[in-house]
């Protein structure tokens, strides 16, 4: 490797452990990564703006933003609070099924919206029942956390990772419907079991709080039903977008941006409401990501790493599958999973091109997508989903430790990963796909 | 007119004024924000009145005000009854940003100098201190500066007049804070 290249090297490396330990803003280390890419040489801004191989992924960053403010308008509706409230009623206050409900509902939403907005709605929601129920709301908003992550898993805009493996990989929403929701609905039924093992054995039920809980009113929180209405109608048709883009030859950006304009003139909104839901920091960290790492394959790192990969593997898919998912889980755990997978989606892609486009091949992209999203729920920054959960916990007063949701995230990560490993064998490799 | 025309005597609480204590000052006194106050009576920050509020609103409603609507009579109720369990400093060290920067103006400074500082720091109540961090003398309210516009227009009226004349506590007024647990600290400016 030329000098230049082993910078690079060093640069995403400094770049990375700054991301990893959190010593600087996300933000700032991968700007900050990317403006020395820029200096040595490593890139330039025609490679980096215009180039989705070498530089910034324009169709990840816009499908979050159309996301962002589609979630931006329904958010006004109050829908989310709406539901959570008519799930803990409907489980009449009884602590492990209005449990089991709000998981339900955030797994689902996780996999129509995405998970980090998900858990940004129902958390609240959350306390304000746990209060009524007089139970603690740390359990509660474990679960829903983990369940996020795995209800996100099952669809392309279910989860960050996933939006950038769709778009390195060329790989459809459907696709991802196909291939991962059959697993993350037989996932999710282990899931709800294991929290009975991990929270609900110990919880009582109080009639005296379970009518408390009964007496809220879910209706009041629906302020503007017209608003609701039409931006139910406007998420319908994302939806259905989503599921036909590759008929009709969009990209899922284009579709979510018409989605996004869409409801923006149906709302009537003005822009701070809508505006205020976009993570601009989160867009920003993506650029900056998506330049690092497009320098490291403008100078022919990742392709080296890659060849020296497709050596390794040779035609051994189902070892080279295994190792990808529960690597992936164990690096997630430790690292957050966007910048993980943005760096290993090159690689993976590489190694799937040089191959013969099989199944067996095809099967490292699922595997890396378990094992980066399902991983994510070992540790608090394993996944955006869980530092949104322990910050909104936090500043309503109940701390979730680092430790404490270990303990809980790293028992529900190893189960969930390791039953995906039998999926992946038997439907790609046993069943050819 | 000028602030020191305007100046008078609110009652001041300290960050371990509980919130009930707090909630009290506001509503005998007609107020739209609290002073606090070290424990040498020195203002160390204002609130405005919606963040005095933010003792009594949960965060997670605050968060999703659409929460707010959920609640029947007897949750609300007891939602209320949170400020009993609450003091000024939890406040303070859950919001550092709810207790502004202090807005002040000099004795000297003019009608529009005080309109504008309220304007510019959303404030509703300024404090008057002589020049260069020197003492302090007191406050002005937005009620006493409205009746100071109205009678510079020369549209006062009895009660404009009498919004004037009269402080919030009275000058002779002393003693701490009902209720707060600091008894050191004196009630009113100097």
């Amino acid at each position: 490797m030329t000098t230049q290249a082993w910078a690079a090297v060093v640069v995403f490396t400094v770049a990375y452990v700054l991301i990893a330990t959190e010593r600087v803003p996300r933000v700032a280390a991968a700007l900050g990564g990317a403006a020395a890419m820029v200096l040595i040489g490593a890139t330039d801004g025609e490679h980096a703006f215009f180039d989705t191989e070498t530089g910034v992924d324009w169709n990840v960053v816009f499908l979050l933003l159309g996301m962002m403010i589609i979630v931006g308008v329904l958010r006004q509706t109050g829908l989310f609070e709406y539901l959570a409230v008519w799930c803990a009623k409907r489980a009449r206050g009884r602590p492990f099924a209005v449990m089991t409900m709000l998981v339900l509902l955030t797994a689902v939403a996780s996999a129509a919206l995405d998970n980090v907005t998900t858990v940004l709605l129902v958390a609240p929601v959350t306390l304000l029942v746990c209060e009524r129920l007089g139970v603690a709301p740390i359990p509660f908003l474990l679960a829903e956390a983990m369940a996020s992550n795995i209800g996100g898993t099952a669809t392309l805009i279910g989860d960050p990772p996933n939006i950038i493996i769709a778009s390195r990989a060329d790989l459809s929403f459907t696709d991802f419907l196909v291939n991962l929701a059959p697993v993350v609905v037989a996932l999710m039924a282990v899931f709800v079991a294991l929290t009975w093992f991990l929270f609900g054995r110990s919880m009582r039920y109080d009639a005296e709080r379970a009518r408390r809980v009964m007496a809220l009113e879910e209706r009041e929180a629906i302020s503007d039903p017209r608003l609701l209405r039409r931006s139910l109608v406007v998420l319908g048709a994302v939806l259905v977008g989503f599921t036909l883009h590759s008929t009709f030859h969009l990209e899922p950006s284009v579709v979510a941006l018409l989605g996004a304009g869409a409801a923006v003139l149906v709302s009537r909104l003005s822009a701070d409401s809508y505006l205020d839901d976009v993570e601009w920091e989160t867009l920003v960290f993506f650029m900056g990501l998506f330049v690092m790492v497009g320098a490291l394959v403008n100078l022919g790192v990742v392709e080296r790493l890659a060849s020296a990969a497709t050596e390794a593997v040779g035609d051994r898919y189902l070892l080279a599958s295994t190792g990808l998912l529960f690597g992936s889980a164990v690096i997630s755990g430790i690292v957050d999973n966007i910048p993980y997978v943005a760096t290993v989606a090159p690689l993976v892609g590489d190694l799937v091109s040089a191959s013969d486009g099989s199944a067996q091949a095809r099967s490292l992209w699922w595997a890396l997508a378990l094992g980066a999203d399902l991983g994510g729920n070992a540790t608090a920054v394993g996944a955006s989903a869980n530092v949104v959960i322990t910050g909104i916990a936090a500043r309503n007063g109940h701390p979730i430790s680092f430790w404490q949701f270990t303990k809980y995230g790293s028992i529900v990560a190893a189960v969930t990963v390791t039953l995906s490993w039998p999926y992946l064998w038997l439907r790609y490799f046993v069943l050819g796909g | 007119m000028r602030a020191a025309d305007l100046v008078e005597r609110v009652p001041l609480v300290t960050a371990g004024t509980d919130a009930v204590t707090a909630a009290r000052v506001l509503a005998e006194h007609r107020l739209t924000g609290l002073v606090v106050a070290d424990d040498d009576g020195v203002p160390v920050a204002v609130l405005g009145g919606p963040d005095v509020l933010r003792l009594v609103v949960p965060e997670y409603v605050l968060t999703n005000p659409a929460l707010a609507h959920v609640y029947d009579e007897e949750g609300s109720e007891e939602v209320v009854a949170r400020l009993r369990e609450r003091t000024l400093d939890d406040l303070l060290r859950s919001r550092p940003h709810a207790a502004r920067p202090l807005p002040s103006v000099a004795p000297d400074d003019t009608l529009i100098e005080i309109a504008s500082l309220m304007c510019e720091e959303q404030a509703t109540i300024v404090i008057v201190r002589e020049r260069h961090g020197g003492a302090f003398l007191g406050v002005v309210t937005l009620s006493r500066l409205a009746a100071a516009l109205l009678t510079t227009l020369g549209e006062g009226t009895d009660a404009v007049q009498a919004r004037l004349d009269v402080d919030v506590l009275p000058h002779d007024a002393a003693g701490p804070v009902a209720g707060d647990p600091d008894a050191g600290t004196a009630d009113a400016a100097p």
